[in-house]
């Protein structure tokens, strides 16, 4: 369980599992349900523009539960990340964790995905690499591919 | 098991935190007590930390604490230098107050809790020793959480769940980081988190919602120390400046700058304490903090020569213009370089001004504790914390802070991506924690993490220790 007391629901590992075994996925969004219960899959694809991926998580949304007020949201996603090394020795593939929590999201959304964060990580085997995004920056390919290769990829 | 959450022995309580039962949110710092209920924005009851002394009475209240006329007043605080508690008397007594003074209605009749306070201390603590079980006692339909320090002992730890389960009769009870509520609050559940109060000044790695303990760095050059700083400037002027607070004046008129000051005092009957007074002068201390005081924003240093343009960058300040702040006699005076003089210790000891204290060393200021701090953490996570800079407390609320703090970070860390996220609100860079504590304790899944009175009985109190990591 999570410091908040969110639950992972079963589908999160399966879902996962298909991503990291079965290559049937290229990334999933994961959400807290509206009533910050249960972190369950929202979006699992196999588009791999990275492009499309990032405007996901841009366009996002939470609803506060006590106002019902609508702002930004923050999202976890798992992406499977495949870059060339510099020095042509080849291709790496890393499963990144992104915990995506914008700077002008509520801060009731951004204090339960914080607090429910460490469930989901728990839960999922196998994380070659995980970040914090705050801002859109954060999640630009080239900002994302230095992190994720630690400045080992070609570009 | 103790380590199991209490839905494992009983069915889950939905009410907790919802319409019905509200958890109260407790988050007490030295200089003040922060008490709300879990959802709200901010906390209903904002109390000094401090509390009065007279005769035989001990005073409670934001009011009296600051009455002169009372006899030979003597204001203290439970809080030890370091912000946790010293002593659980008062402690339990002020808090008790906090609470039941906003936030809930307790019945009327008990003088104990109808906010008059005239016979706190001793007497009122035997009333409950002598009838635990008939008294009504004021949270038993109120989950508790109360955030703590890093460095917070066990012993405390233990005497705070023995407090709100005997005393106050809490259901369930919960102990939070408050370094831990600001990283979550700011959206981060890894963050280095800086935090400068009132007593002291923090720097704390966390990840995944946990601290890691090495990384845990202190230190006194916080809001105190720099009131204490100003206290120097004020001696080392000439003519001195002498602070007389707002109660010993009853009339004044303007006076040019720099002018001695036109005004009537009044006079007592009874004495006035030393610490009545220097609480007192505490006040105009902060306003003057909030006016005039300003950290050299950076690049650089303050005795240093400007990165581009190589003049010191002291005599650049020196042609900017600088602030007038009037004190309560009406004397007043223009503040030039000396406004950022009196801070630039927090990052460079040598610059320190003299004070009676012995004087602070390089591994107290923020940059060395930033520096000391990341240093104990595995180099994979250094990027990710130097990235995710969390700045909380009042004293953050000095202009020019996160500037400087951002100018020092990155050179300490040049080639690492450093951001800082700090709350443009006023409220929610002093309440940060209290608002991660608040949500936290608003969630309808909370329940399950809530200690209950059942485990405290079964486990004693200990269980925190297992259960609130
Ligand atoms: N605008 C401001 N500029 C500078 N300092 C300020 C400002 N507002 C408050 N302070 C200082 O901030 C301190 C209080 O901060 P805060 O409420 O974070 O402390 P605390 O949590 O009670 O103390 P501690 O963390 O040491 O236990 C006081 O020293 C006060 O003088
Ligand atoms: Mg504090």
């Amino acid at each position: 369980m999570s410091q908040s007391g969110a639950s992972i629901a079963p589908d999160c590992v399966t879902t996962f599992n298909d991503l990291k075994l079965n290559k049937k996925y290229k990334f999933i969004i994961f959400k807290l349900t509206d009533d910050y219960k249960e972190i369950v899959v929202e979006e699992a694809s196999n588009e791999g523009d990275w492009e499309v991926f990032r405007e996901k998580l841009l366009q996002a949304e939470s609803k506060n539960m006590k106002t019902g007020k609508v702002t930004k949201g923050p999202r976890y996603a798992v992406y499977d990340f495949n870059y060339d090394l510099a020095a042509g020795e080849g291709s790496r593939s890393k499963i990144t964790f992104i915990a995506w929590s914008p700077d002008d999201a509520g801060i009731q959304p951004k204090m339960v995905y914080a607090s429910s964060k460490d469930a989901l990580k728990r839960a999922l085997n196998g994380l070659a690499v995980e970040f914090q995004g705050n801002d859109t920056d954060d999640i630009e390919y080239q900002s994302v591919l230095t992190k994720v290769s630690k400045g080992l990829a070609s570009s | 098991m103790a380590s199991q959450p209490m839905n494992s022995s009983m069915p889950p309580n939905d009410t907790y935190g919802g319409d019905e039962i509200q958890a109260i949110i407790l988050d007490a710092g030295y200089s003040s007590v922060r008490a709300g209920f879990a959802g709200e924005d901010t906390p209903k009851s904002f109390f000094s930390s401090s509390y009065g002394v007279t005769g035989n009475r001990t005073i409670f209240s934001d009011e009296d604490i600051h009455n002169p006329l009372l006899p030979e007043l003597e204001i203290r605080n439970p809080m030890s230098k370091e912000g946790i508690v010293e002593d659980w008397d008062a402690a339990t007594q002020l808090w008790e107050h906090a609470i039941t003074s906003r936030l809930i209605r307790t019945k009327q009749g008990d003088p104990r809790k109808n906010g008059l306070n005239d016979v706190g201390g001793k007497d009122g603590v035997d009333v409950d020793m002598d009838a635990p079980d008939e008294e009504e006692k004021p949270l038993e339909e109120h989950p508790l959480l109360i955030t703590e320090t890093a460095w917070n002992t066990s012993k405390n730890r233990e005497k705070a769940i023995e407090i709100a389960m005997e005393n106050w009769g809490v259901p369930a009870f919960w102990l939070a980081r408050n370094s831990v509520m600001a990283s979550f609050a700011a959206g981060k559940a890894t963050a280095l988190v800086i935090d400068l109060g009132a007593s002291t000044a923090s720097v704390i790695c966390i990840h995944d919602g946990l601290i890691l303990k090495k990384s845990v760095q202190k230190s006194p050059l916080a809001g105190n120390w720099v009131s204490s700083q100003i206290r120097s400037l004020f001696g080392s002027v000439d003519p001195k400046v002498e602070v007389t607070p707002h109660f010993m004046i009853s009339s004044k008129t303007p006076v040019d700058a720099g002018a001695p000051a036109q005004a009537t005092y009044q006079k007592f009957e009874n004495k006035i304490t030393d610490s009545f007074r220097a609480s007192e002068e505490e006040r105009v201390l902060t306003e003057f903090k909030e006016s005039v005081v300003q950290v050299y924003p950076g690049p650089g240093r303050l005795h240093y020569p400007h990165p581009v343009n190589g003049i010191l960058n002291l005599e650049n300040v020196k042609m900017s213009p600088g602030r007038v702040f009037e004190f309560p006699d009406g004397s007043n005076q223009m503040w030039g370089v000396d406004r950022m003089r009196i801070v630039e210790g927090l990052f460079d000891e040598k610059y320190a001004l003299p004070t009676s204290e012995p004087p602070i060393t390089k591994a107290q200021t923020i940059p060395e504790m930033v520096r000391a701090s990341v240093s104990a953490v595995d180099v994979d996570l250094r990027p990710a914390l130097l990235a995710n800079i969390v700045v909380t407390g009042g004293t953050t609320l000095l202009q020019g802070f996160t500037d400087r703090l951002n100018w020092e970070i990155s050179s300490l860390f040049p080639s690492a991506r450093i951001k800082i996220t700090a709350a443009g609100l006023t409220s929610e860079r002093r309440f940060g924690s209290w608002v991660g504590g608040s949500i936290l304790g608003s969630l309808g899944t909370f329940h399950q993490m809530w200690i209950s009175r059942k485990e405290y009985e079964e486990f004693g109190a200990s269980v925190v220790e297992k259960r609130c990591k």
